[in-house]
């Protein structure tokens, strides 16, 4: 087993690297540069080259960039908040964009469950219809339609909630980023749970747990959805990833300080270390809860280690 | 790149004034505080002011945004600040002495704290000049310095040739600072509240190293206000008044509270609530807005046009196809039924309300004087249309047009689309969205046909339009040259002409007439921007270049 | 079905025996009323299976119909009246819904509710401005185009780009996932890390370089789609791949000397067809969805040309303000998400017969 966990920590560290070379690559390819196009000189655009060592060979640039991630410098913004650290500006923003996806990660999952579950236990009825539909409309209009419809009924007609996101009040007005935020892990989860409960359900085991005449709640929850959860949990991490990481329309919509706008803004600007930076962290933390799914699964599943082992 | 030598005796103040945007309702009373009597009672209240993009920078010499500078300007004072109508009246700065031959500005200083207790002195103007043409500072508007301001040696230490403190800047004492230029630079009080020139603390400055300007704590204010809530890239923050500001009894608001915003619905909904007390609209949502007294469009400054590629597609080397293209336009189409912001239609190269000449008359104001070459003239433009064929030997013709990919030029291009395909017969033009970035790389290595961009105004000359046609100059991406259109600039910058301003003007106006003759460009409309300003808020000032908004004056009744 | 086979079986025993029939020889017993077949042990066709079981699903069918009814008005609705998708007339610009006939029932008159920061009011800017025979069923949007024809124009632009898409990513995504699974070890190491790199680096990113370096346009948003997509299929078939090669029939072919690509796509293909199509199914929507978002972001389909998801994002800016602008594109949008969905849930559970006894 621990020769398994370190044979994969190593292989994602590997694979880390190699992102962290493609992302540099990709850079390569944007058009256009950082700073104001139109109204500078070549001398002046060759001195804000050299200021950030962008004149030299993008590999020792990739591997001048590696050493200082490693110090934990992610270099500095060049365009939308210039000469700013970026590990300060992930400082700040990131615990934002965790705090509202985490919230909208709890919401999605909690409802989506409670959907599947129904649309499972009421198979081809009218319920389960009800279900889906439900769940298929919170994925069926964009989600900026969405959190703007959100903001204009709750936040400006009925006045409940705020309209943007603000620090003062962050939980409060978290509602409504979250909430819209949520609709798509509702909806994965609702389907989900539905497929794995009918799955499990139909299975021998169940008939078996049926016929010694243990019922109700303790039969759903002690039997069925226990071994319906892993598979949902895997479905799961992904999304949460996603979430965490900052959602650009949510954020643009309600004024979020987030990571997700940051990201999409850099791209735009060809601020080239936000863009690399902020890629990482999402990939960083992509790999790292696949990993920690993928060993967890090890830990339940000893097949799927003896498969993986061999593989 | 050439040199824009912009040297000139103009005898006329230049007047940057509120552009003259269509709709809206009548301009209400703007300024109520400004006459300066010591109003004790300060109202308690914050003002809530919209913001479409964070700030980029709370750096002067490294700004470049508009949004930045406004709130720079908004805690910090320069040598002159912006009067209402644009015009540059004393703020640190005290008085000051030009000399005769304009090359030499003296000012002097008047008795102005740093937030920290400090005394601003003309060391921190040193300081803070020496820093925006520093190549280690690499500021992205030093230009502003060498190209426009023109001062003594900022040209060759920006190329790396002399040190930075070979700047032509000294500070004779605490109290005075001595500005040498290499000619006369006709608006150069007027560059003093721009924020690239602004003071910065070296003794501050050095004690925050790089956290300069990313937190209340590194940022030091001269001015009206004092940031106390900020972070780099903050989608909310705060300044509250500055009790110490050498003018403070003429600041009636208690702070101001920024609140970046970048859908213009959720902008115009939290204007509604109250929760705004300014705020910028987009042209669907004047509908809504309509015959409402707070409603207000409000001049942006930059003119939009056309850039036909002349020098690489041969469809563009024929003047008939650009006439015909330029004739086949409808600008009033444009501004009224798609844009709907108020911005106006243009039919000359130097767009209205900011060039002021020496009679007082705006070089723009007549819009007519180009409309044999520039108007909507359908039956001319098929005339012109198909003898351009003619000379290709075509009766088709495909064209690109590039885009940025952003609300209104994506709009403005579907219009032109449209109106050009149904009025010439036999053109297909196609769109190609792209990020501005992309869009501007593209022009600038000539990879483009034609290209929909924009040009905002430096300073308050024509020049700043005029000169971009020059043969060789960076921004004339179509390759236009013209050796007597050359002839006609030089001579205004630093030929005979530009000592004498009538004549100067007169040929700035043949300058003028050979761009719109020979179909350089296509103008389209001066930007305006749709406002809601609400009817309990008097004295915002709005200008078209250098600072978007000044607060100094503004009033918030309950 | 079992008298036919009788009645063969019956032929063939007579051609043995050199006996020449006669008609009055058998006669069948008309048992019909006394037999009982017993349906669930039937043997039927697998595929004949999964028609009765899907048609069994209300819901499925329904997702079929509106599938087939939005197919055919995308096709059909852009030629129902005179308008084109790019005709701009800019004088008639942004005028509410107004039908012939249902005028005068007080709906789709083109009067609208315009919430102006002064109040309320109702407008209608065909009597306003004089437009007494002019009707747009949808209204018309802010450059003067017919909504109706964009609409349909959308969903057919949106149709072709996501059912492509979906077919490339389900192609592509397959055989890499097949590949990689059948042949496992290295060849399966290598293929799973690339993928990895691959999705973990974000789609933004990707995408939109994608689009700055290509010319924009239909292809290019297909291949951004399938780019984003073809991850989650090859995961599915080589889940697939990795539970049936151990298989007999797969170690049988072997033996007899097949290929590896004849295996992967002659032998196991055809065993997975069900999950791959259900798949496909779910992957339209999603890249229905993906193109909506990415017209948000600006990546969209060039302008005059339109989408759903263009439509969508251009009808976002007037939502406040004319929201009829936006509301038919999201009901089709939302119509199609809807059907595509349950038709796939009535697919994968008439495919999967574990489910067929709940």
């Amino acid at each position: 087993m621990k020769k398994y966990v370190a044979k994969r920590v190593i292989t994602a560290i590997f694979t880390l690297l190699v992102i962290l070379l493609v992302l540099f690559i990709l850079m390569q390819l944007m058009p256009g540069s950082p700073f104001n196009d139109e109204k500078l000189n070549a001398d002046q655009k060759a001195a804000l080259y050299a200021k950030y060592g962008l004149d030299q060979p993008v590999f020792i640039q990739f591997f001048r960039y590696v050493g200082n991630m490693l110090r934990g410098d992610f270099g500095v913004s060049y365009n939308i908040s210039k000469n700013t650290p970026i590990s300060q500006l992930i400082a700040t923003r990131l615990p934002v964009s965790i705090a509202i996806g985490g919230f909208a990660v709890a919401i999605g999952a909690v409802i989506g469950l409670i959907l599947g579950l129904i649309a499972a236990f009421r198979h081809d009825t009218i319920l389960d219809t009800i279900c889906t539909i439900i769940s298929v409309i919170g994925v069926s209009v964009p989600s900026y339609v969405f959190a703007l419809a959100l903001s204009y009924q709750f936040g400006y007609v009925w006045q409940v909630f705020p309209m943007l996101y603000n620090s003062a009040e962050a939980l409060n007005s978290s509602v409504l980023p979250s909430v819209s935020l949520s609709m798509f892990t509702m909806a994965s989860i609702a389907r989900f749970t539905r497929t794995e409960m009918l799955e499990v359900l139909g299975s021998e085991y169940m008939l078996l747990a049926e016929s010694k005449g243990i019922s109700g709640a303790s039969l759903i929850f002690r039997h069925a959805l226990r071994n319906a959860l892993i598979p949902i949990i895997t479905v799961l991490a992904p999304l949460i990833v996603d979430l965490m990481t900052g959602s650009l329309v949510v954020e643009k919509i309600f004024a979020i300080p987030g990571v997700g706008s940051l990201l999409v803004n850099a791209i735009q600007s060809n601020d080239y270390n936000v863009v690399i930076s902020l890629s990482f962290i999402y990939s960083a933390l992509y790999i790292a809860i696949m990993l920690v799914v993928d060993i967890l699964y090890g830990i339940i599943d000893p097949r799927i280690r003896l498969a993986k082992d061999n593989g | 790149m050439k040199k824009k030598i912009l040297a000139v005796a103009l005898a006329a103040a230049m007047v940057v004034g509120m552009a003259g945007c269509g709709g809206g309702s009548s301009a209400p009373e703007t300024s109520t505080g400004a006459e300066g009597e010591a109003t004790a009672e300060v109202s308690g209240s914050d003002l809530n002011v919209m913001l479409e993009t964070p700030v980029q920078s709370l750096d002067p010499q490294q700004a470049t945004d508009g949004t930045s500078f406004e709130v720079i300007a908004d805690y910090t004072d320069g040598l002159m600040q912006m009067a209402e109508d644009g015009a540059p009246v004393e703020a640190i700065a005290e008085s000051y002495e030009v000399s005769e031959d304009g090359l030499t500005y003296t000012f002097h200083l008047r008795d102005a704290k740093w937030s920290n207790g400090t005394p601003v002195t003309a060391a921190d103007f040193v300081f803070a000049w020496q820093r925006a043409v520093d190549p280690a500072v690499a500021s992205e508007y030093s230009y502003m310095m060498s190209d426009i301001g023109q001062i003594k040696n900022a040209e060759a230490i920006i190329a790396g040739e002399k040190d930075k403190s070979e700047l032509g800047v000294t500070a004779v004492d605490d109290k005075t600072l001595k500005v040498e230029l290499n000619v006369p630079v006709s608006y150069f009080l007027s560059l003093m509240y721009f924020p690239t020139f602004y003071p910065v603390n070296e003794e501050f400055f050095n004690s925050v190293g790089d956290s300069f300007g990313t937190s209340p704590d590194t940022v030091l204010s001269n001015g009206a206000f004092v940031m106390d809530d900020y972070q780099p890239a903050a989608t909310a923050f705060h300044l509250t008044k500055n009790a110490d500001y050498w003018d403070a009894d003429r600041v009636q608001l208690a702070g101001l509270n920024y609140q970046v915003i970048q859908d213009s619905q959720q902008a115009l909904m939290n204007y509604q609530t109250g929760a705004l007390d300014t705020t910028l609209i987009n042209g669907d949502q004047v509908d809504q807005v309509e015959g409402d007294e707070a409603f207000r469009a409000i001049g942006a400054g930059y003119l939009w046009y056309v850039s036909p590629n002349i020098a690489k597609v041969k469809e563009f080397d024929n003047l008939n196809i650009r006439m015909a293209m330029t004739m086949a336009i409808n600008r009033d189409a444009i501004t009224q039924d798609v844009l709907k912001d108020g911005s106006a239609p243009t039919y000359t190269a130097v767009p209205m309300d900011f060039a002021t000449g020496p009679d007082g008359s705006d070089f723009s104001a007549d819009q007519t004087k180009f409309s044999d070459v520039c108007a909507f003239d359908a039956d001319k433009a098929v005339e012109f249309w198909n003898a351009g064929l003619k000379e290709l030997g075509t009766d088709k013709l495909e064209i690109e047009m590039i885009v940025d990919d952003d609300d209104a030029p994506k709009k403005v291009a579907q219009v032109l689309k449209e109106q050009w395909e149904t009025t010439l017969p036999g053109l297909t033009v196609n769109l190609k969205t792209e990020p501005k970035k992309q869009r501007v790389k593209d022009m600038e290595d000539g990879n483009y046909q034609l290209g929909l961009t924009r040009w905002g105004p430096d300073y308050a000359d024509p020049m700043t339009y005029l000169g971009m046609w020059v043969t060789d100059n960076n921004n004339n991406y179509g390759l236009w040259t013209n050796a007597d259109y050359d002839k006609i600039i030089a001579d205004c910058t630093t030929g005979e002409l530009a000592l004498d301003a009538e004549k100067r003007w007169t040929s700035l106006y043949d300058a003028e007439q050979i761009v719109m003759n020979e179909a350089v460009i296509f103008p389209l409309y001066t930007q305006c921007n749709a406002e809601m300003i609400s009817p309990k808020v008097t004295g915002i000032e709005f200008h078209p270049v250098a600072l978007n908004r000044v607060f100094k004056n503004a009033v918030k009744s309950e | 079905m079992f008298h036919k086979k009788e009645n063969t079986a019956a032929a063939l025993a007579v051609t043995k025996n050199n006996y020449v029939p006669v008609d009055t020889d058998f006669v069948f017993k008309d048992n019909a009323g006394e037999i009982e077949i017993d349906t669930n042990f039937a043997s039927q066709s697998f595929w004949k299976e999964v028609v009765i079981r899907f048609v069994h699903k209300k819901s499925a069918v329904f997702g079929i119909v509106m599938i087939l009814f939005i197919t055919f008005m995308a096709i059909l609705g852009p030629n129902m009246n005179s308008y084109s998708y790019s005709g701009q007339i800019l004088e008639q610009k942004s005028l509410a819904p107004r039908v012939q006939g249902l005028e005068n029932m007080g709906i789709f008159n083109g009067d609208e509710k315009m919430h102006t920061s002064t109040g309320i009011k109702v407008v209608n800017n065909y009597k306003e401005k004089g437009f007494d025979d002019v009707y747009y069923w949808f209204g018309s949007d802010n450059f003067g185009r017919d909504i109706w024809t964009r609409t349909w124009h959308g969903a057919r632009v949106s149709l072709i780009i996501a059912v492509v898409a979906a077919i490339i990513d389900m192609i592509i995504g397959m055989s890499y996932g097949l590949i990689s699974g059948y042949f496992g070890g290295k060849v399966d190491m290598l293929m799973q890390r690339f993928l990895e790199v691959a999705n973990s680096i974000p789609r933004l990113v990707i995408v939109t370089l994608l689009l700055l370096v290509l010319k924009p346009g239909m292809v290019t948003i297909i291949i951004a789609l399938m780019l984003t997509e073809w991850v989650g299929m090859s995961r599915i078939a080589r889940a697939e791949m990795l539970k049936l090669k151990e298989q007999e029939f797969v170690l049988a072919s072997r033996t007899l000397g097949a290929g590896s690509f004849f295996i992967i796509f002659k032998e196991v293909l055809p065993n997975i067809i069900g999950p791959i199509i259900t798949q496909v199914m779910f992957s339209i929507p999603t890249a229905i969805f993906t193109e909506a978002f990415l017209s948000f972001v600006g990546l969209g389909i060039p302008v005059p040309e339109c989408s759903l998801g263009s439509l969508i994002s251009d009808g976002f800016n007037s939502f406040t303000t004319h929201p009829y602008q936006i509301v038919s594109p999201i009901i089709v949008m939302a119509l199609l998400m809807l059907s595509f969905n349950l038709v796939a849930d009535g697919l994968r559970e008439a495919l999967d017969p574990k489910m067929k006894e709940m």
